[in-house]
């Protein structure tokens, strides 16, 4: 039996090295892909207290949780490549429209 | 002690409503000329009938009184009550007693003559009707201040013609200088200020005697009341003054009062500012710097007279203070070369006489003389007046000479005013300075006063020949002047004068002592007997001032243009040097005065201006605080870059500090 | 044994997340993320979910990398952001914002672990349990979660409609 707290731990990290990617990255797409990983950090410390605590439930919102972030990413590339034709760029640095 | 009143005086009182027309008659001649009229002609009649106006009531209000038996001669009527607070009440009453009534003659009348002559003087002035209203203020303030039965209407009335003055030392305040190098503006702020650092000693007194006699009022409600009554009760009690030691009640009132008088009256060494005054038109200077303002002060003594009976120290600061003032008085005038500086340095020197006369418990001989001299000194001033206004605004007596010729009846008038104040008989001066010099020889026995007195009234006589040489001696030492007489509506005012300046001594004189008989029930002095002594010294000391006069006239009557010219030094400063000139400054006080006060005072002011008021307040406090918060918002806008990964940075923050919290934490 | 077992799949996980971040070929960082929900899916497995092992696989690894992957190709992204970063201070600032959550969550793994995971007696999720409780007490999320896919399809379709 391994402790909660390793599990934990690994999504702690995990999400951590999402964050990083989330702020540290330029291009649009890898934004995408460290949120999605902090999704998949979440998602793992749900199914660890699903275990500890012998629940169906939390196994069950991980599974929706994969199926709203399916939605989500495919709605979001659509948008990034809709944005792209007009900058030609995927640079999250030039989308300053908000400034201000 | 004033005898309880009948029921007959007492109703007598109720009918004395009228005497509150003569302030009342000047001050709605104020409103018209300020608010409503503006024609130059209507101002000057309106201002000229108010006052005549309030003289014709002023009679009638003396024959009332002469009716009443002697005990009960006072006239009153409380118009409101003014204030009441605690337990002290004040109310606007009015009084009319023998001396107010010499007073309120003495303003109404010479100021009526004044106001008639001023139509004329005045005649295309840019601002007439100013000049008129605040005339006639002044002239309302000033029979305020006679008229108060309590110290603080009195106060009223003291700060109205200081107020006054201001206005109207400063009517040409829009030029830049007039004739002798003084500024209006500055004048009359001089004379404010100087007015005001008197007005603290006064203020202080009536704050003590609220606070030892309970009230303000001279003689209260019933006659009996008022702390001029009750002065004898509190003569023992002495005062606290920290480390100075203690003083007795009554006699800090008496010094505190003094301190005011000095301020009012021009004496030392608050005299500065009368000078200076002479940047105003000159039927001003005649009215208020001869005849009444400055009178204010002695009048106040006078009044006042139970304390300074009671408390001899203060008195003899009285005296002192008198004597010194005459002294730099006569020989400030001595030196002087501006015609009207003359005549002002003279007023000054003359209310040292009054002052010393006061202190020296002659206080009939003071009013006496308070009255000869604002008959002759509105007598010279208006005279001068004729003079400058003949020259066309020239005012420097070195450029003069020879007017006899060219202004004849000016100069018989002028002379008839001077030797009245050199105390010639048997001019009105004379009469009145004498009195004065007797009693102090012969009565308060002062005799280093008196002597001071004396050299004052030889110098008195001297420049006042002086003056009629440069004047009117000689022959005329600058061509471009073309002197002509046009005296117009002037005359009959001048005229009027002359003949009070003639006739004036008879009020007093020794044996049918009129004036003397009449301010009895006021001032409760016993009868001087006249002794053939006393003759003997006026007829020396008069015998000496006409020699002095006349040795003034010939010296100065044979200098020709050569030794005296415009812009250079009096030939006496050849053999004087320094103490010719600190005459002329009169003895360095104004001096003293404007390096140790004014220049740091402006000093400090131009500081207060260019870097705390400029550079502080408007620069760091109200600029600096709205580019701070410029800069505040401009830094707080940075955070709204339009960057969504700054925006997610600040949720990461927000995130760890929350985790932060609640692990550590809570 | 399951120690061994958790520690090497939890390493996989952690090398495919930090290569992820650090590669600059976008392709090559898709990938690693695939190997990173590989990883997880493993743990799933660990963890007594079989089925979420399975949805993990088919959705993220399957459909999610490979929507990723297409669209990377399409933008041809595949190259690194050249240009400097115009917010400097944000690397220092993040990495010290990280440090600082690990720290807080080491700190509180700190206390003595009394909870443990792993293999169970039974199994309480299995496909059939799932079901049950999909189908009747979350049956409208499920429902909901029906309509949001509908509507993510509708919205890209229209996103990318050309204007007629």
């Amino acid at each position: 039996m391994i402790p909660t707290a390793m599990y934990i731990g690994l999504s702690a990290l995990l999400f951590t090295i999402g964050v990083l990617g989330v702020l540290l990255r330029r291009s649009a797409l890898m934004v995408f892909m460290s949120v999605e990983l902090m999704l998949n950090s979440a998602n793992l410390a749900l199914v660890t207290f699903a275990n500890q605590w012998q629940s169906v439930d939390a196994q069950i919102m991980v599974f929706f949780v994969i199926t709203v972030a399916a939605a989500e990413v495919a709605v979001g590339l659509a948008l990034l490549v809709m944005i792209f034709r007009q900058k030609r760029t995927t640079n999250i640095d030039t989308m300053t429209s908000l400034k201000g | 002690m004033l005898a309880r009143l009948t029921n007959a005086e007492q109703l007598m009182m109720q009918l004395s409503w009228y005497i509150a027309l003569i302030p009342a008659l000047p001050l709605i001649g104020f409103l018209l000329n300020a608010l409503v009229v503006r024609n130059e002609r209507a101002n000057g009649l309106l201002a000229s009938a108010s006052v005549l106006a309030a003289f014709g009531v002023a009679l009638y209000a003396v024959v009332d009184l002469a009716a009443l038996p002697e005990e009960s001669r006072r006239l009153t009527v409380t118009l409101w009550d003014w204030l009441s607070v605690g337990n002290l009440t004040v109310s606007m009453g009015l009084l009319f007693d023998p001396l107010t009534a010499v007073m309120v003659l003495l303003i109404t009348g010479v100021g009526a003559l004044i106001h008639i002559y001023s139509m004329s003087y005045m005649h295309g002035d840019a601002r007439p009707a100013r000049y008129f209203a605040y005339l006639n203020l002044f002239v309302f303030s000033m029979l305020m201040l006679v008229m108060a039965d309590n110290l603080l209407l009195l106060f009223l009335g003291w700060e109205g013609v200081g107020l006054c003055s201001f206005l109207l030392i400063g009517h040409y305040f829009d030029r830049k200088s007039v004739a002798p190098g003084i500024v209006p503006s500055e004048a009359a702020a001089k004379a404010f200020v100087a007015n005001r650092v008197g007005d603290a000693g006064l203020i202080l007194a009536m704050l003590l005697i609220v606070s030892y006699f309970g009230t303000l009022s001279f003689f209260g409600a019933d006659g009996e009341s008022g702390f001029l009554n009750k002065a004898t009760e509190v003569s023992f009690i002495s005062v606290n003054v920290s480390i100075l030691g203690s003083i007795g009640v009554v006699s800090a009132i008496g010094m505190l009062m003094l301190l005011g008088v000095t301020g009012k009256s021009a004496q030392a060494p608050l005299f500065v500012w009368l000078p200076d005054a002479m940047a105003g038109p000159t039927p001003v200077s005649a009215l208020i710097h001869a005849a009444t303002m400055v009178t204010a002060g002695v009048y106040l003594i006078v009044r006042t007279h139970i304390i300074y009976d009671l408390a001899s120290d203060a008195a003899s600061w009285v005296t002192v203070i008198g004597g010194v003032t005459a002294l730099i008085g006569a020989t400030a005038a001595l030196t002087q070369f501006d015609i009207k500086r003359v005549l002002a340095y003279s007023t000054i020197s003359q209310l040292g006489f009054m002052i010393a006369a006061a202190g020296m418990g002659a206080y009939t001989a003071a009013i006496f003389h308070l009255l000869t001299h604002g008959v002759f000194k509105a007598l010279l001033f208006l005279g001068s007046g004729a003079i400058i206004h003949g020259l066309h605004d020239v005012q420097d007596m070195r450029r003069m000479g020879g007017l006899r010729k060219s202004m004849p009846t000016v100069y018989r008038i002028y002379l008839l005013g001077a030797l009245a104040l050199a105390g010639i008989f048997p001019f009105a001066g004379f009469w009145s300075k004498d009195e004065i010099l007797a009693h102090g020889w012969y009565f308060a026995q002062d005799y280093n006063i008196t002597i001071m007195l004396i050299v004052s009234s030889l110098f008195t006589a001297f420049y006042m020949g002086r003056q009629i040489a440069l004047t009117f001696g000689g022959e005329a030492r600058d061509e471009d002047l073309h002197p002509h007489e046009d005296l117009g509506s002037m005359k009959w005012p001048l005229y009027l004068l002359a003949g009070g300046a003639i006739i004036a001594g008879i009020l007093n004189i020794p044996g049918v002592h009129w004036l003397h008989d009449w301010l009895h029930p006021v001032l409760h002095e016993e009868t001087e007997l006249f002794t053939l002594s006393m003759g003997i010294f006026a007829t020396i000391t008069t015998l000496l001032a006409a020699g002095s006069g006349y040795l003034g006239y010939w010296l100065y009557n044979r200098m020709d243009r050569s030794q005296i010219r415009a812009g250079e030094e009096d030939p006496a400063h050849y053999y004087l040097g320094d103490i010719w000139k600190g005459f002329e400054l009169g003895w360095g006080v104004d001096y003293v005065y404007t390096r140790f006060l004014v220049k740091p005072y402006r000093a400090f002011a131009r500081f207060m201006y260019r870097v705390v008021d400029q550079q502080a307040v408007d620069g760091i406090l109200v600029e600096g605080t709205a580019g701070l918060v410029g800069k505040l918002a401009r830094l707080g806008a940075g955070a709204q870059n339009g960057n969504v990964r700054s925006y997610a940075l600040v949720f990461f923050v927000g995130v760890v500090i929350v985790v932060g919290y609640v692990v550590f934490g809570a | 044994m399951e120690l061994v077992l958790f520690s090497v799949t939890a390493i996989v996980a952690l090398i495919g997340a930090v290569a992820m971040l650090i590669s600059k070929n976008a392709v090559h960082s898709a990938l690693f993320l695939l190997l990173n929900f590989g990883a997880i899916a493993v743990l799933y497995l660990l963890l007594q979910a079989p089925f979420l092992f399975a949805v993990q696989l088919i959705v993220y690894a399957g459909a999610i990398i490979v929507l990723f992957l297409f669209v990377v190709m399409l933008l041809g992204a595949e190259r690194d952001e050249d240009e400097a970063s115009n917010l400097r201070w944000q690397t220092p600032v993040a990495l010290v914002m990280a440090a600082l959550l690990v720290g807080e969550v080491i700190y509180l793994l700190m206390t003595p672990a009394t909870q443990t995971v792993g293999e169970q007696a039974q199994s309480f999720a299995s496909p059939t349990q799932i079901a049950q409780s999909l189908f009747s007490t979350h049956l409208f999320p499920f429902e909901v979660a029906a309509f949001v896919l509908l509507t993510a399809l509708i919205g890209v379709v229209t996103l990318h409609q050309r204007r007629s």
